[in-house]
């Protein structure tokens, strides 16, 4: 399905014309599907037959920690609609490098992880091309090949995706809550994803960030295929990871720049949280100093007053 | 795939211990509040000039959003409610109510997708590619058991400890018990005595219950049953010696000829007083053989 989805109602449906289940389907050519029935449809869409065709570029920049590689193949790992790509110079990341790439990969979104001073990782989520776009500080990283993360799914199933509420609660959450939910479901009946439902993923702000979490479900079977109510109870969730936690710092109303849209009134980036851990260790030596000097001069203003007993044991 | 199999019933193991979550998960948070307390840092109070266009956001939310009518399907997302503020510090409360968040979406969908009748969970006999290699699992798997084993060992060896300490107590206690007695025993003789003294002996014997053999001067006197042609100290009463002499030849000779060295220089019992002479011992003469003397003719020739 070569076109492009351009977010608005009436692409959606111009879309819907390649669906298979159409009653009426376009005649193949060498080219794709011929659009001569596009007019009819579009002037007749009640039964709008929705089909997502999202692609998510993953890819990162230049000197990555291993961790945050890591992170990221994990979530490649995770999504089957999703596309890898070689690292990207961090100086291009600017703009309209990636949107030329994504576009190139015939991607409609693209998940972009800048490590900077190998030790602070951001995530860019944007949707290509128009936008909007959203940088995140991500914190509390734990990979799936943690040991202590003890459970397993198939690859490609499509998740099962849970937002906690508050998502409802400001716009620019809900803005995110929808992005993430493209970018994060698969689509249904992409080619490389499978049958069945065996994991979740967790999404849920505390603390003004977001928190994600992969779980599998796991269900004792009573021999047969089915699972029954009494199975419900009984239902349990091992954590597969990866585990992250996304702090929104900015919302930009273009993919990767624009117009911002939203900014994080409470948001200290780690630099100037190490550079003030930095001052004030450097005040000590000052401190101790500037202490000093004040005590002399202290001691010089209010002199002691002399002994008068000082004289008596001298003999 | 044994790996998924065992999974389940171990975190099940970790949710009944302490109510919902596993001890694992604190291990794992700890470490994520150690890197949380540096990195985590928020400004007091909102800056003011931070931007916030609400049209803006929402107007791209209509531009990317989904078609109103867009079938649960192609979603798969479920909102679920969070009963209460969760505190970030709190590892355990956090996970606690992550946990809960996506145990509710499991089963909203699984009554989902049961009411449109689609397969939810996999079937067991659908095996493909897992997120996680089996390589991995089994490093996992190890984990488990190595964690399970040290807990086993350390609980032995707590038991042991204490059984040692109550060991001690009881042996104890015992060596009291018996000291206890032993001085009962000796008390009580002690008044015995007292009380005999007390009486007078003469009163005592007519009763007699003390009438033992030493106190009638002929102890230890040797019994005079001794019978003739048995050395002294043969327990067999003479019978070793019975047929000593005679050789029979064939198969028993040897038999016989051990027998009556047996009986001669004894096999059994004290050696001494057998080999003495007693007066019937030197009159008798079975022992000596005169046809000695060919044999050793012979020999010399």
């Amino acid at each position: 399905m070569g076109k492009k989805r351009k977010h608005s109602e009436t692409e959606v449906v111009a879309n819907v014309k390649k669906d298979e289940s159409a009653p009426e389907r376009a005649k193949r050519t060498l080219l794709g599907w011929k659009d001569k029935t596009e007019g009819e449809k579009e002037s007749n869409d009640s039964p709008a037959v929705f089909r997502s065709n999202e692609k998510v570029l993953v890819t990162c920049s230049r000197r990555i920690n291993f961790r945050y590689r890591h992170l990221m193949l994990n979530l490649v790992s995770l999504l089957p609609h999703c596309k890898k790509d070689n690292k990207v110079e961090s100086k291009q990341s600017k703009g309209s490098t990636l949107n030329e790439l994504v576009e190139l990969k015939s991607c409609s979104s693209c998940l972009f992880f800048e490590c900077r001073k190998g030790k602070d990782l951001y995530l860019w989520m944007s949707k290509c091309p128009n936008g909007p776009s959203v940088k995140f500080l991500v914190n509390a990283v734990h990979t799936m090949e943690e040991l202590k993360l003890t459970g397993n799914h198939l690859k490609g199933t499509r998740p099962i995706l849970t937002f906690s509420t508050n998502f409802e609660k400001d716009p620019h959450w809900k803005l995110l809550k929808e992005m993430i939910m493209q970018i994060f479901g698969t689509p249904k009946d992409h080619r490389k994803s499978k049958p069945y439902h065996d994991h979740v993923f967790v999404f849920s702000i505390v603390d003004d960030h977001i928190w994600f979490r992969n779980y599998q479900i796991s269900c004792p079977r009573t021999g047969a295929n089915k699972v029954d109510r009494g199975d419900l109870d009984k239902m349990t969730l091992v954590e597969v990871g990866p585990r992250f936690c996304l702090n929104p710092i900015k919302i930009f109303g273009g993919s990767f720049g624009g117009p911002t849209l939203y900014e994080n009134p409470f948001y200290v980036s780690p630099n100037q949280i190490r550079a003030l851990e930095k001052r004030q260790k450097a005040g000590k030596f000052a401190k101790k100093v500037k202490a000093k000097t004040r005590r002399k001069m202290h001691e010089l203003s209010n002199p002691l007053e002399p002994d008068e007993f000082a004289e008596i044991w001298k003999e | 795939m044994e790996v998924l199999k065992k999974k389940p019933t171990v975190f099940e193991d970790e949710m009944v211990k302490d109510a919902g979550t596993g001890d694992f998960d604190v291990e794992v948070s700890e470490s994520e509040s150690d890197s949380q307390e540096d990195e985590d840092v928020k400004l007091a109070e909102p800056s003011k000039n931070a931007i916030y266009n609400r049209d803006g956001l929402l107007d791209k939310l209509g531009d990317i959003s989904w078609p109103k009518n867009v079938e649960w399907i192609h979603k798969l997302s479920f909102d679920i409610d969070q009963e209460q503020e969760v505190d970030v510090n709190d590892d355990l409360t956090r996970e606690l109510a992550f946990y809960t968040q996506a145990l509710e979406g499991t089963r909203q969908a699984f009554l989902k997708f049961q009411s449109m009748e689609l397969p939810f969970l996999r079937t067991s006999d659908f095996y493909a590619e897992m997120v996680k290699s089996d390589n991995h699992m089994e490093k996992v798997k190890g984990r488990l058991l190595a964690e399970k084993r040290r807990i086993e060992e350390a609980e032995e060896r707590r038991k042991a400890r204490e059984s040692k300490k109550i060991a001690k107590e009881i042996q104890s206690q015992k060596l009291k018990e018996r000291a206890k007695q032993k001085k009962e025993g000796i008390e009580s003789v002690k008044k015995w005595r007292k009380q005999r003294q007390q009486s007078g002996f003469a009163g005592m014997d007519k009763e007699g219950d003390i009438n033992l053999p030493f106190e009638d001067g002929k102890a230890f006197e040797r019994s005079n049953k001794r019978r003739p042609g048995v050395a002294p100290g043969d327990r067999s009463g003479g019978k070793a010696r019975q047929g000593g002499g005679k050789m029979k030849k064939g198969f028993d000779k040897k038999r016989k000829g051990k027998e009556s060295k047996e009986s001669k220089f004894g096999f059994g019992g004290r050696k001494g007083l057998k080999k003495q002479n007693t007066a019937e011992t030197t009159n008798d003469l079975r022992g000596f053989n005169n046809n000695d003397f060919s044999g050793k003719k012979k020999r010399k020739r």
